[in-house]
């Protein structure tokens, strides 16, 4: 859900006076994204949990300097981008052993919320752990990417950004970012079918 | 290179398929109760205040109003209970006054 020009500039207001639920309907309305961003980045839900609060901070403690020169939306994903950047740099740093979050299927939601899907809703229960699989694998796979491709391709495809928005978010060139999206894809799609192919064997 | 290869978008929607997964992606985590707690750690209790987990001195106002408070409602106890006291009941069964018998003269 995106705010009106006019209710945004309202909202940006309130935000900057530090109003602490103007806070929590922001985090509220781009919670959802933004973590998922994060987890599609780092690939550990604590990580991307822990990191999506600290986006948030930054917001809080950086509204003030906030232009409207973009919309609050993108800014905000910039904000997350540039944290989770910095994050990756470090574990990697610390060759932090990469928890494979997609393992855990029990962390579904359709599994385990009460409200969520139930066997019976399921038409084919083969096709629910085949997409489960097919996903672990294309997520370890993003994970293989470097970040600045995996950055490009997490916005675009995953998060269905526009090469606008884009563009605001990594401070790149149109063609720029359009080749590394190209080129994140490619890589992808060829880590993909290797490690399918392997499976297959 | 100005435009994304046609089938590179197609590559896109397979993508966006797959890491659907088989339901409906990850649940998101509540991130609002762990931003509020952050923020008041680091602001030392300024925002999102919840009067006790930040706070490093005693409150000494709330001493002051509680110990107040406590007064005005001891006060107003007595006032409403003082005229349902009346005057004292009297003791019927008082002890005659001792009469002192002064010794015949023999």
């Amino acid at each position: 859900m995106e705010l009106e020009d006019k209710e945004e500039a309202r909202f940006i207001a309130r935000l900057a006076s530090r109003d602490e639920r103007a806070f929590n309907e922001l985090v509220v309305l781009y919670q959802e994204r933004v973590f998922r961003i994060l987890l599609r980045m780092l690939g550990r839900r604590d990580e991307a949990e822990d990191m999506a609060q600290e986006v948030f901070v930054q917001v809080f403690k950086a509204v003030g300097t906030f232009r409207g020169d973009s919309k609050l939306s993108t800014w905000i994903y910039r904000i997350a981008v540039n944290l989770c950047k910095n994050r990756v740099k470090y574990l990697k740093r610390r060759r932090s052993e990469a928890q494979d979050e997609y393992e855990a299927m029990a962390e579904r939601s359709p599994m385990t919320s009460g409200g969520g899907v139930t066997s019976g809703d399921v038409a084919r229960p083969d096709h629910l752990v085949e997409g489960m699989q097919l996903e672990r694998v294309v997520q370890s796979c993003i994970m293989e990417l470097e970040p600045d491709f995996r950055e490009v391709l997490v916005l675009r495809d995953v998060e269905d950004l526009s090469y606008e928005e884009l563009c605001e978010v990594t401070g790149l060139p149109d063609g720029t970012v359009k080749s590394r999206l190209h080129r994140a894809r490619a890589m992808l799609k060829q880590a993909v079918e290797r490690r399918m192919g392997d499976q297959a064997k | 290179m100005s435009e994304v290869p046609e089938d590179s978008e197609e590559l896109a929607a397979e993508l966006r398929t797959a890491l659907k997964g088989g339901g409906a992606g990850p649940a998101p985590p509540d991130v609002l109760a762990g931003f509020q707690r952050k923020l008041r750690e680091r602001s030392g209790g300024k925002f999102y205040e919840d009067g006790w987990s930040t706070s490093r001195h005693p409150p000494k106002s709330t001493y002051l109003i509680t110990s107040l408070m406590m007064l005005a409602v001891l006060g107003l106890i007595y006032a409403l209970l003082a005229p349902l006291s009346g005057e004292p009941v009297p003791v019927e069964n008082m002890p005659q006054p001792v009469q002192i018998i002064s010794p015949r003269p023999q």
